[in-house]
């Protein structure tokens, strides 16, 4: 019927060469970016910020389109190896280091040297980058990437001074997580993203989630990762 | 410590002038002051034959030429890259990685574009400190010490870092499987997973049950692996080698098919399912490898003339005659100057003219192989040299083949599955008994040496006994009755007489070739343990 293919080359085939020329484009536009920038004298002008802020925004939400497309294909492998928290922090960190620097947000970050934890490091740290990303969105001036360990768990927390989450990505009376509206644009999708790859995380019968609430100890949002 | 980049060389290879140039910029804003550009994978080659570079930054996606694995390969197998140079893979997607992964060579580390200043340098100083804290082992590895790069690993074990605890007893393992000490490597994997389950211990102990000789259930294993993680493959490359030698061929094809429909671009997978389809007359199969790996080729340090011969000999069996001889031109055409790949054409031209009924070609084709096997003879390799034998005796030349037959089986004697192969040829093509009497005659010959040398032995001529392996390892260079004598009387010497650092070094030596010709762990380790209390006794 309407099965017939009409392409010679395989969908997943047109959207992986598809992003991977995107990818190519950004990281020349951002090059180009950061000579304009060098150019300018400081204070830089507000914009590059914003430019800063939306290239990562189309990076983090490329990377996640390919993930869970592959997911929903089953043919994607979490890489899983123990990794040191402080290590996934660090990469956190220096993602978003060109945009702190242009900005007044300040980014504290809290974790142990000697927490180690199993996870796709890659995976994990892209997740809290595009989180991390969002938080400098909605916050007033601070953010706050903590690690700890809660029982079996380790735990990757973010918190800022902003607003909160609105009452649609928290939990109900229902529902123990955050429900999602993809309608909702990019905030949610982050949040599915960082969902779906914290349930394959898995020991045991024990699996990842995440959790939100605006108990932050900054006074506004709060997101909580667990891996097993 | 923070990595000074001042004093490091760096080459950064990337098709594009604009990424070449952010890498300079950045680089040279954390103070690099040597760094060479390469926008292609042959200038990237030149360029570290060149230099010794300390960091080697380069893009997967090399627009022309050789890709960012293939300029990898090439410099691992060529040697460029020094023990603690980085090479950090640049590419545009993580998932890419495992897939990419040839069999043997990783990049140490992957970067993903894009990428800023603090990413890059974040990356590089891990992977400097990793290289930094790893140097001893690495070292012993690169001189082949296998032996005392696991003593280097279990001394940082006991240094008790948390983080390199995993890595160093992921090391060990790999370690312990490489110098035949089995049971070690399974109770390392298996400690790992008893804590948890991670899939390269899992690997690992697969590969162990492998080397012991469970192969069900190494199948297990690798199959599970596969099912959960279906693009891992490692595994796929294990199970292939699982099922060969269990002798079920059909099986290893049609796993190695599945590999290499997700992972068409290594090379080396297209080649091995290309010869074990033709193992199995399976000629469509065997046709489309072989094609795609003379593709592949083109960019690789793996290509080989034996490509092109394979597929013209699947030409012939598929009575294509003609398309045999294009593939043998361009053959030709490929390797103008190398003495194998007109062999090789050589060997192939009788056969095809000879199945054309064309009997004076055949005849010019068999002079030219004559001359090249008189000239190249012991410099050929042996699956080749065999080829010859059969030919010559095929075409009434039985002296030539006796003595080809000979050399081979003297030279590989300890090569089970190679001399499986001259026993099944001699038995189709001379007849029965032909290679089992060959080879009754050179084991005598073999235990007569060592009778020799051992009753010089005991007599006390040292030199003597001395004299005798050392003619017979040029004769017969790696069987492992005599390396294995050859290194205690060397240790018993060396004991016997004044320090001598000389005489230690050359037992090392045997040892470490001991290990790379197969014999077994618990005959090696205990004259390795013996030379390591004459070496400390010398200097504390």
């Amino acid at each position: 019927m309407f099965n017939t293919p009409i392409l010679a080359i395989s969908f997943p085939a047109i959207l992986a060469s598809s992003v991977h020329d995107i990818k190519n484009s950004l990281t020349t536009l951002r090059v180009l970016i950061g000579q304009l920038e060098n150019s300018h004298q400081d204070p830089k002008p507000n914009e590059f910020k914003q430019l800063e802020f939306e290239t990562n925004r189309m990076n983090n939400s490329l990377m996640q389109l390919l993930t869970l497309y592959k997911i929903d294909l089953s043919q994607f492998n979490l890489a899983i190896d123990e990794h040191s928290a402080a290590d996934i922090v660090e990469d956190v960190v220096a993602q978003q280091s060109t945009l702190l620097s242009l900005g007044n947000i300040q980014l504290i970050t809290q974790c142990d040297d000697d927490l180690l934890c199993y996870c796709d490091n890659t995976l994990i740290s892209n997740a809290l980058c595009t989180l991390v990303n969002n938080a400098q969105r909605y916050c007033q001036s601070k953010i706050r990437l903590s690690v700890s360990k809660e029982d079996d768990y380790i735990v990757f927390c973010i918190e800022d001074d902003g607003k909160g989450y609105p009452e649609n990505l928290m939990p109900s009376e229902h529902q123990q997580l955050p429900q999602i509206d993809l309608a909702n644009g990019n905030a949610g999708l982050g949040l599915f993203f960082t969902k779906t790859i914290a349930q394959l995380h898995v020991k045991g019968s024990k699996h990842g989630f995440i959790s939100t609430d605006n108990h932050s100890q900054l006074g506004g949002a709060r997101f909580k990762l667990y891996l097993p | 410590m923070a990595i000074n980049l001042a004093s490091k060389k760096i080459l950064v290879v990337d098709d594009q002038a604009i990424m070449r140039e952010t890498f300079k910029h950045i680089l040279g804003s954390f103070g690099a002051r040597f760094i060479v550009e390469a926008e292609s994978g042959i200038s990237a080659i030149t360029a570290m034959r060149i230099d010794r570079f300390d960091i080697v930054l380069c893009d997967y996606n090399l627009l022309r030429g050789k890709n960012g694995q293939q300029v990898l390969e090439e410099a691992k197998y060529l040697k460029l890259l020094p023990v603690h140079a980085i090479f950090i893979m640049v590419t545009c997607e993580q998932s890419q990685q495992m897939v990419l992964s040839a069999i043997d060579n990783r990049p140490d580390d992957y970067l993903i574009k894009p990428f800023n200043p603090q990413q890059l340098l974040s990356r590089i100083q891990r992977c400097h400190d990793r290289k930094q804290y790893l140097a001893d082992i690495e070292n012993e590895i690169d001189n082949g010490n296998l032996y005392q790069a696991i003593q280097c690993c279990k001394q940082l074990l006991q240094q008790n870092d948390k983080k390199m605890r995993l890595p160093l007893l992921k090391l060990h393992a790999e370690l312990a499987l490489k110098v035949g000490d089995f049971k070690t490597a399974e109770a390392i994997y298996q400690d790992i997973l008893e804590e948890r389950e991670l899939p390269w211990a899992r690997l690992g102990l697969g590969t162990t049950a492998f080397f012991l000789g469970y192969y069900a259930q190494a199948v297990k294993t690798f199959q599970a692996l596969i099912e959960q993680h279906p693009v891992m493959m490692e595994a796929y490359d294990w199970l292939v080698k699982t099922y060969e030698l269990m002798g079920n061929d059909d099986d290893a094809v049609s796993s190695l098919n599945s590999a290499v429909t997700l992972s068409p671009l290594s090379i080396l997978r297209q080649k091995k399912l290309a010869l074990l389809a033709e193992r199995t007359e399976n000629l469509p199969v065997a046709k489309k490898a072989y094609t795609a790996t003379i593709k592949l080729g083109k960019n690789s340090i793996h290509r080989s003339s034996s490509d092109y011969s394979g597929l013209a000999n699947i030409y012939l069996k598929s009575n294509a005659a003609n398309e045999a001889l294009k593939i043998l031109y361009e053959l030709n055409q490929q390797f103008r100057d190398d003495p194998e790949a007109k062999l090789r054409s050589a060997l192939l031209e009788i056969e095809i003219h000879q199945a054309k009924g064309n009997k004076t070609m055949a005849q010019q084709a068999y002079g030219r192989a004559f001359k090249l096997n008189e000239q190249f003879d012991k410099q050929l390799s042996k699956e080749l040299r065999l080829e010859m034998a059969k030919t010559f005796y095929l075409n009434g030349n039985n002296g030539i083949c006796d003595e080809i037959l000979n050399d081979l089986i003297k030279t590989n004697i300890d090569d089970n599955l190679f001399i499986k192969n001259i026993v099944t040829l001699c038995d189709t093509i001379i007849g029965k008994n032909y290679a089992e009497t060959l080879l009754q005659q050179i084991k005598k010959e073999l235990v007569d040496i060592n009778n020799k040398g051992v009753r010089l032995f005991q007599e006390g001529n040292i030199k003597g006994a001395l004299a005798v392996f050392e003619q017979a390892i040029v004769k017969i260079p790696d069987n492992q009755t005599i390396i294995l004598n050859m290194i205690k009387i060397i240790i018993h010497d060396i004991k016997t007489s004044k320090p001598d650092p000389e005489k230690i070094i050359n037992a090392q030596s045997y040892i470490n070739k001991a290990i790379q010709v197969g014999i077994p762990h618990n005959q090696i380790s205990g004259l390795q343990t013996e030379l390591n209390i004459i070496q400390y006794k010398t200097h504390p």
